[in-house]
């Protein structure tokens, strides 16, 4: 009966946590550092070059996944690998169901954890470092820290959760619907604090106004220059910055439903900024 | 810039891009982050509370720049690290709009090159496939690190490192002519101001684009934005409060399925 030892597992998780990325390219995506994670695996499972030389082969092939959550797929392929070194799996199950985890750790890790997860720490950070422009330095470092530490335990655990538990682990882990439910809070939670984030980052004014030289009755005399209509001001006494909730609401329009591309919509962008710098130097704003 | 700035800039653009030594939850996903390599840039560059500032706006303006499936919609490596030191550069004298909207040009033809340079360094990968092959057929289980690691290392290394330092290395050149702040028209400046503070309106429409799963999270996220229009809360209150309302939303709605559970 052959085991992998807790050592081999370590070094296979490592050469995967920390170079998957190393050889990506559009031939086989991440497939070179899927073998060079499962290398050590192999090395201790099969004893002639033959069988070491036919694992090695199957498993440099098109491999891809949202790396730090997709270490699942890494553990259920040693513990595949660990049954076939004992006749109870064959390589082609072993290869189908690697092809198979491509679809869903790729969704959920990058659903979950870079597209909610990421920008939700970041956003966090980002208020502490705009608190105080002394303690500016606390946002970037206390990212740092949580960030890496927080995946690779992430990780390590789904990895040794893929070991241990293979195929059925995933689905259970899948199925019980606590990841919906963890969705759901961190949308909820993402969402209230972008829309923090819109108001107080995103400046957009109507650089409208008319001068004029106005009789002031009471005084006497007449004023020259007063602003007698400021159309920023009375466009955000009706909605306080409803001009940059706009804009940032069509972006979303745009890049979602239109399917724009962001460097579409930073061109449009930059026309209007240019537009509405000319505007206002045109009615006085700017000088 | 001096050479040692500049050096270890382009070093840490390369150490924040995809798949370099540190691996990418340190790299990519933490030292690529502009509020982080703001940060970093900061403190190579001796004025870290600029650059803190422009790592803000930049983080904000690059939110929804996340990788699905691989595809990098942006460097945000280059970008950032380029933009910050450009703006620490050419910025003195300017007001802080304007030097986030300095930071905002620079990032994006930092991040151009870096375009081209993942495109290069993705190009150049490829043969790797017929190293592997190779040590594969053989059954080298010790070899395997060789075009993964060290191959991919070096073009990953190539790719970054050299075209940053030419692009650093020209923008101090570009500096040393003349103070750049008095030599652009004013028009120019407050073009930047606007352009950059309409810019985070990009970052934040793209991650919302993610969060909208339902009709009715636009309110939620309305909720989040009035707290700070009519409510006047920092951002920062308004995160401790996300987090409380999620931490009661969460256990009611497990809650409500255990009792669900229950009735069946």
């Amino acid at each position: 009966m052959k085991k992998i030892s807790q050592k081999t597992l370590k070094k296979s998780f490592l050469n995967w946590f920390f170079w998957n990325g190393c050889s990506q390219q559009a031939e086989s995506m991440l497939g070179l550092a899927f073998g060079q994670s499962m290398a050590p695996v192999i090395d201790e499972l099969y004893d002639t070059k033959e069988e070491k030389s036919e694992a090695l082969k199957r498993h440099i092939t098109l491999f891809n996944t949202e790396a730090q959550v997709g270490s699942i797929c890494n553990g259920i392929v040693c513990g595949l690998e660990e049954a076939n070194a004992n006749g109870n799996c064959t390589p082609d199950l072993i290869s189908s169901v690697k092809v198979a985890l491509i679809g869903p750790t790729s969704a959920i890790g990058d659903s979950l954890w870079v597209a909610t997860f990421i920008p939700i720490l970041l956003t966090i950070c980002l208020s502490i470092s705009q608190a105080s422009l002394a303690t500016g330095w606390l946002g970037p470092v206390l990212y740092m820290l949580v960030y890496p530490i927080g995946t690779f335990m992430l990780s390590w655990y789904l990895f040794k959760l893929g070991y241990k538990s293979g195929i059925e682990g995933m689905q259970t882990f899948m199925s019980t619907g606590k990841l919906n439910y963890l969705t759901d809070t961190m949308t909820v939670l993402g969402l209230i604090v972008v829309g923090a984030l819109t108001a107080s980052f995103v400046t957009l004014k109507l650089p409208i106004q008319i001068v004029r030289d106005v009789y002031d009755a009471a005084a006497g005399q007449v004023l020259e220059n007063q602003v007698i209509f400021d159309a920023d001001k009375v466009v955000n006494s009706i909605f306080p910055n409803i001009l940059p909730l706009l804009l940032t609401l069509a972006v979303y329009y745009l890049y979602s439903k239109k399917k724009w591309s962001p460097l579409k919509l930073m061109g449009l962008i930059f026309v209007f900024a240019c537009v509405l710098t000319f505007i206002g130097y045109a009615t006085g704003v700017y000088v | 810039m001096q050479i040692y700035q500049i050096v270890l800039i382009a070093l840490f653009v390369y150490l924040g891009s995809i798949g370099s030594i540190v691996g990418n939850t340190i790299g990519w996903y933490t030292l690529g982050r502009p509020l982080v390599a703001a940060f970093v840039v900061g403190l190579i560059m001796g004025d870290f509370q600029t650059a803190v500032m422009i790592g803000i706006a930049l983080q904000i303006m690059y939110m929804g720049n996340v990788t699905p499936g691989g595809a990098v919609a942006w460097d945000l490596s280059y970008a950032t690290y380029i933009g910050t030191a450009g703006a620490l550069v050419f910025g003195r004298g300017l007001d802080t709009a304007q030097v986030i909207g300095l930071a905002v040009v620079f990032a994006g033809i930092g991040g151009l090159v870096g375009q081209i340079m993942w495109n290069i360094s993705y190009a150049l990968n490829l043969p790797l496939n017929r190293i592997a092959q190779k040590y594969a057929e053989a059954g080298e289980t010790k070899k395997m690190f060789i075009p993964n690691l060290v191959l991919g290392q070096l073009i990953g290394f190539a790719c970054r490192f050299i075209p940053a330092v030419i692009v650093l290395t020209s923008m101090t050149a570009a500096s040393a002519q003349g103070d750049f702040a008095s030599l652009i028209p004013g028009w120019v400046t407050t073009a930047l101001g606007v352009f950059g503070g309409m810019m985070a309106s990009l970052g934040m429409g793209i991650i919302i684009s993610f969060l909208f799963k339902k009709k009715y999270h636009i309110v939620i996220f309305l909720a989040g934005f009035i707290l700070v229009t009519y409510f006047n809360l920092s951002t920062m209150a308004v995160a401790v409060l996300a987090i409380i309302i999620a931490i009661l939303y969460y256990v009611s709605i497990t809650s409500l399925e255990a009792k669900r559970g229950d009735m069946q």
